[in-house]
């Protein structure tokens, strides 16, 4: 907008505002009554959809998930289309290019669009970026919705592992240190990284695993996998029998 | 409101009128309360237009309801899990509180997104509300994070590991990245110290800084005026009218012989209103 298309509006908002009403108790009254609406609609949903408690941390259990609240699926979900390339430049564009671009956009709209056009229907670049916005958002967040739902299954058996062996006591491990959560076994698990049903194909070596294990970013870079630190060397080394085996030892 | 005077008031209404004098006088409290209530806004507002007082009220019953839920909360490890339990399962009401806190939560956010897709589709955002806008937008960031911060205190598994997570996405972010997650987790790892780190950002620091930009919303809100509806039956008018005293204008510009006779002559009363 020019100096004289500001002075333009200056002029007609006070015009606006000489023939308008007064805040009280014009705009107020509208202003609660769609308050109170809100405020019925949550105590009404507090009373129909109990919030529950979920299982308490490090239960040893496949049958949850971990993810956000629903209203981050959309992050998660966009992070992901650029975390399964699995390399560092995606990674940077996810946690960094991409949110701090998308930013700037939002707090600079008003310098980025200076167009003395109000009506939306002169703004047709305008309205098409708000459709994409929206359409996208809901798009990202019905796939964080339904695109990983935790399958449940029983004990998640393997044959080839003997009872009392070095791989028997890496699925316990496995089990009991919350890696099912976020890896699945024979389709048991939650899918926040890879499933591991046949990750010994990849021949790393116990010793990865191992490494892997206590640092998953010195490993992998960017990984997003919390380390294992606190593992007992022990721990660490059946860990890694059962993992490498997965897939050629262990099916 | 003293548009009939009946009488001599009675002693209560002449000591609160002076109490009130009093204050108003050191403090303009009354004035300004008169000045924000009583402006004029323009006469014809949309309902989207309440959506920004909407957020405000749940971001009161957030208040509200968390200062309830802090009451029986402990912030350590070994017993937040089960402090919840006991808020959940035995404290009188404790469960519809913590029900609309968490629901209040969604619909905040809700609230937030529509306000602005109402501010954006009306370009409310343009001259002179750009830092309205602004000061919006980092509402809109804290309010995110107040929902990330918040949801790690249940202590349950879902909760937990999702934290995690997003604390391992932050630390993966470059340069600034990994001390930003160090200063959230407390370490270089989800520790003890992390839950009391998250409870002190989601109960002090955040809605402290919330507290304040709404107050510089607000405070913008009521200096620029709120917008008028692009489409309004005025704003039309007024448009109108200046398209016509621009052709009106173009017309006398042109050399005398070349005048297009005009078929409807532009009223008087428009052009004065368009021309001040
Ligand atoms: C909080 C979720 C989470 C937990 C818990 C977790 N992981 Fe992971 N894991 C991941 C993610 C995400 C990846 C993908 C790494 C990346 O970002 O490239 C991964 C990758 C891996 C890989 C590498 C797979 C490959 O093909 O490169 C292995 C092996 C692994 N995890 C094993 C484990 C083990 C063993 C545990 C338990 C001690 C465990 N994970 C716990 C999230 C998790
Ligand atoms: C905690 C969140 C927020 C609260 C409590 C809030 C509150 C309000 C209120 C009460 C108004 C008055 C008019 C109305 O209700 O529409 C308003 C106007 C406005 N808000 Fe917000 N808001 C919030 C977030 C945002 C966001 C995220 C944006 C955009 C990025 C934004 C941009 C604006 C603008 C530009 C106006 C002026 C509109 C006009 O004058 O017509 N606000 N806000």
């Amino acid at each position: 907008m020019n100096r004289a298309q500001q002075e333009a509006y200056r002029r007609d908002y006070a015009q606006a505002k000489k023939e308008g009403k007064p805040f009280f108790p014009y705009a107020i009254y509208k202003d609660h009554i769609v308050a109170i609406l809100v405020f019925a609609g949550i105590i009404g949903m507090a009373i129909w959809q109990r919030v529950p408690v979920g299982p308490p941390v490090y239960t040893a259990t496949s049958t949850f998930e971990p993810r956000p609240e629903w209203y981050f699926f959309f992050l998660f979900q966009m992070l992901k289309i650029f975390k399964n390339q699995n390399a560092l430049v995606p990674v940077i564009m996810a946690t960094f290019l991409v949110p701090n671009i998308l930013m700037v956009l939002l707090v600079g709209t008003p310098f980025i669009d200076r167009r003395a056009e109000r009506r939306i229907s002169k703004r047709p670049f305008a309205l098409s970026v708000a459709i994409l916005v929206f359409i996208g958002m809901a798009w990202l967040t019905y796939q964080g919705e339904t695109g990983a739902t935790p399958t449940s299954g029983g004990a998640v058996t393997f044959t080839g592992i003997t009872p009392g062996s070095s791989a028997a006591a890496g699925q316990t491990v496995f089990d009991t240190e919350g890696c099912t959560s976020c890896h699945m076994l024979k389709g048991a698990g939650g899918q926040v990284g890879p499933n591991l049903t046949t990750v010994g194909t990849k021949n790393l070596g116990v010793d990865w695993f191992v490494r892997h294990t206590k640092c998953p970013s010195c490993v992998t870079p960017g990984s997003q996998m919390p380390p294992f630190a606190g593992l007992t060397p022990t721990q660490l080394q059946d860990l890694g029998t059962f993992l490498n085996g997965l897939g050629t030892t262990y099916k | 409101m003293s548009t009939t005077d009946i009488g001599p008031k009675g002693p209560v209404g002449q000591v609160g009128g002076a109490v009130v004098d009093h204050i108003d006088h050191r403090t303009g409290a009354k004035t300004g309360l008169t000045w924000f209530l009583k402006r004029n806004i323009p006469g014809e507002t949309s309902w989207f237009q309440t959506l920004g007082f909407a957020a405000m009220a749940v971001f009161g019953l957030q208040a509200v309801t968390g200062i309830v839920l802090a009451m029986y909360y402990k912030p350590d490890p070994a017993s937040a899990y089960s402090s919840i339990q006991h808020i959940t399962n035995d404290v009188t009401w404790g469960w519809l509180v913590r029900g609309m806190h968490k629901w209040g939560a969604s619909a905040m956010i809700i609230l937030v997104f529509l306000h602005m897709a109402r501010v954006f589709i009306f370009g409310s955002y343009k001259y002179p509300r750009e830092l309205t806008w602004v000061t919006g937008a980092l509402l809109l960031v804290m309010v995110m994070f107040m929902g990330l911060t918040g949801y790690l205190l249940v202590w349950d598994q879902r909760a937990y590991w999702a934290t995690v997570v997003a604390m391992n996405i932050t630390a993966s972010a470059p340069i600034v990245g990994p001390y930003i997650a160090d200063v959230l987790r407390a370490g270089t790892n989800f520790n003890s110290e992390t839950l009391a780190r998250f409870y002190s950002i989601h109960m002090l620091v955040i809605p402290g800084g919330i507290a304040t930009f709404i107050g510089l919303h607000l405070f913008l809100v009521s200096k620029l005026g709120i917008a008028e509806p692009p489409w309004s039956k005025r704003a039309t008018r007024a448009r109108r009218a200046e398209e016509a005293s621009a052709r009106a204008a173009a017309r006398e510009r042109q050399p005398q012989g070349r005048r297009e006779v005009s078929v409807e002559p532009a009223p008087q009363s428009v052009t004065a209103e368009a021309g001040q």
